[in-house]
């Protein structure tokens, strides 16, 4: 009797005590004998890259109309759509969610350089607790907002004001999750970063490869991301010592929503 | 004796029943409220009282209101709706570009009401009221659960020159460096040439501030221009220059907007 009300007491207890704790946060172990996932990320469509047109509105100096003119181009591939001649996709990021345990993320800075009126890399991997270094190399303003994808909402992240030429600045790294970038000056401007607390998360690359090392054995479940494709998931086994194969194909694409901003 | 060993069998099963049933119940409820239950629950009448009418029963910003302010200028619509609380994205904070204000900053935005957008002022409310309602409004998103608060801005100190002529001219130079002009107009009529294709995260067009005419959401003094370029206003276009400038052109800056609010000779 006595050994039942100890264990309800203490189980009272313990359960608000869980709920406070924050959400659960990733634990770093060391991982000898792991398993990796690799595979080819691949579709089925026959897909078009478009171009996107593009309208700087005149300034009170022409001059500064011209730089601009002369800097972003009259017209930009898109780049969405990088596809091999055997339908391999590139710039897919596989990310494998829910991981509770495992290596250590890198410590790894992630530049983002506003060249040319785009946004490079277009698709990149940030690790939370290392820095975002937002860089302006062209002769004009931008604005590089860094925004968390939530169920059907955004969040602001940063919204950094970069004014002039070879400006550099930056920013810890404290929120994980797909993050999409937008400057409010050129609104065809786009990437996304996904920013991870564990190192299992990479991008396919020209001929739709990927590969992910050093898993805790276990059941996993992969989110495949592209700008362009409905997004899949899948799962997987990952046995120790042993490499588990993990293709997918898109079968439907989703129009960016930077096409809507234009 | 038996008898009564069984009574008392019966009385500890029902309190451990109670007890885990009690604090199961206030767990699901949501562990802000199994603690600081009342000051939420006041929060929840007063929101319900004032604020629900605009920022919804979810407050997702869908109250019976709608649409409320309305710019027509040059040709173009623009329209602003009550925030969105669910999302965790807040405009006049004190605190740099991406994180939480502070309570100071909330309690500031519920007294004084948001001029130009339609949220009215709550200085009727009394005080402890309003701090509930601040206490209710973080329920709507986690984020309050999940971060933790910045760091304030720094003091703001303002230099006693700011608002002489020197000090407009020089932030004149300041403004088109910058490029606040992109969006605000080299006026600062709200009118540059980026103005027009402004959107805010919520998806709706956005019109750049127009200093010529009508009052500083965030309040109309020196400091709070100050503040405002420094923090910049989450989920809107309006960045944060707090790693741009230095010091003492931040106050020229402020001049120069004084001098296009009208505040300034
Ligand atoms: C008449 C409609 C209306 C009422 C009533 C109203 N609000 Fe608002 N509120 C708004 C609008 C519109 C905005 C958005 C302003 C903007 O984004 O510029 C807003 C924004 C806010 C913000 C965000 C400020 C920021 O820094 O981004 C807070 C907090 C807020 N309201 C709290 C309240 C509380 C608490 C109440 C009730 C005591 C209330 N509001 C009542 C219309 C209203
Ligand atoms: C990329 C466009 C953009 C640039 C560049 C920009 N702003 Fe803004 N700014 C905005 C928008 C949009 C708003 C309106 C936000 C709102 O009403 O919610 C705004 C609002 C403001 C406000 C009004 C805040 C209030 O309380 O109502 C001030 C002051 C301001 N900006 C100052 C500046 C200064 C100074 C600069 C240059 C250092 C600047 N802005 C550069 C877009 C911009």
């Amino acid at each position: 009797m006595k050994k039942i009300m100890v264990f309800t007491v203490v189980v009272a207890l313990l359960i608000p005590a869980l709920s406070f704790a924050r959400k659960a946060k990733y634990e770093v172990v060391e991982v000898n004998n792991g398993g990796g996932i690799q595979g080819t990320v691949k579709t089925s469509l026959k897909v078009k890259d478009p171009v996107v047109p593009i309208n700087i509105q005149p300034k009170e100096d022409p001059k500064e109309t011209e730089i601009e003119r002369k800097t972003c181009g009259k017209t930009q591939q898109a780049g969405i759509y990088i596809v091999s001649p055997s339908n391999e996709v590139k710039n897919v990021l596989v990310i494998v969610e829910g991981v509770k345990k495992g290596k250590a993320a890198p410590k790894t800075d992630l530049t983002i350089n506003n060249n040319k009126c785009r946004f490079e890399p277009l698709v990149s991997i940030s690790y939370v607790k290392s820095n975002y270094i937002v860089k302006n190399s062209d002769p004009l303003f931008h604005n590089t907002s860094l925004g968390v994808l939530l169920k059907d909402k955004r969040r602001a992240v940063y919204n950094l004001a970069l004014p002039y030429q070879n400006q550099e600045i930056k920013k810890r790294n404290r929120v994980a999750g797909l993050i999409d970038l937008k400057c409010d000056a050129h609104s065809w401007m786009r990437a996304y970063v996904y920013s991870s607390r564990h190192p299992y998360v990479t991008i396919t690359d020209a001929n739709g490869n990927y590969e992910l090392k050093d898993l805790l054995p276990g059941k996993y479940t992969v989110r495949f991301w592209h700008e362009g494709f409905q997004e899949e998931t899948k799962e997987v086994e990952v046995k120790a010592g042993k490499v588990s194969k993990l293709d997918v194909s898109f079968s439907k694409t989703r129009k960016p929503d930077f096409l809507g901003r234009l | 004796m038996e008898e009564f060993r069984k009574k008392c069998k019966g009385v500890i099963f029902i309190f451990c029943f109670t007890l885990l049933s009690l604090v199961l119940m206030s767990t699901f409820q949501g562990a802000e409220k199994a603690y600081g239950a009342d000051k939420v629950e006041t929060g929840k009448k007063v929101y319900q009282k004032y604020c629900i009418i605009c920022h919804g029963n979810k407050g997702d910003g869908k109250g019976l209101v709608g649409i409320i302010h309305r710019v027509e200028k040059s040709g173009l619509v623009w329209t602003l709706f009550p925030r969105d609380f669910t999302v965790g994205v807040f405009k006049f904070r004190s605190t740099p570009t991406g994180c939480l204000p502070t309570d100071e900053d909330l309690l500031r935005i519920v007294s004084n009401g948001i001029p130009r957008s339609g949220m009215p002022s709550h200085e009727d409310v009394s005080l402890e009221d309003r701090k509930a309602v601040i206490e209710y409004i973080k329920t709507f998103s986690p984020r309050w659960q999940e971060e933790d608060p910045c760091e304030e801005i720094v003091s703001v100190k303002k230099p006693k020159w700011v608002g002489s002529p020197e000090s407009i001219a020089k932030g004149k130079k300041v403004y088109k460096k910058m490029k606040c002009w992109e969006c605000h107009g080299y006026e600062g009529k709200g009118d540059g040439p980026k103005s027009d294709k402004l959107k805010d995260d919520w998806g709706d067009k956005i019109i750049p501030f127009d200093f010529t005419s009508g009052a500083l959401k965030r309040g109309s003094s020196p400091e709070n221009v100050y503040i405002t370029f420094n923090t910049g206003l989450d989920g809107t276009g309006m960045p944060s220059y707090e790693d741009s400038l230095k010091e003492e052109d931040r106050w020229h800056l402020v001049s120069y907007t004084l001098k296009l609010l009208g505040l300034a000779e």
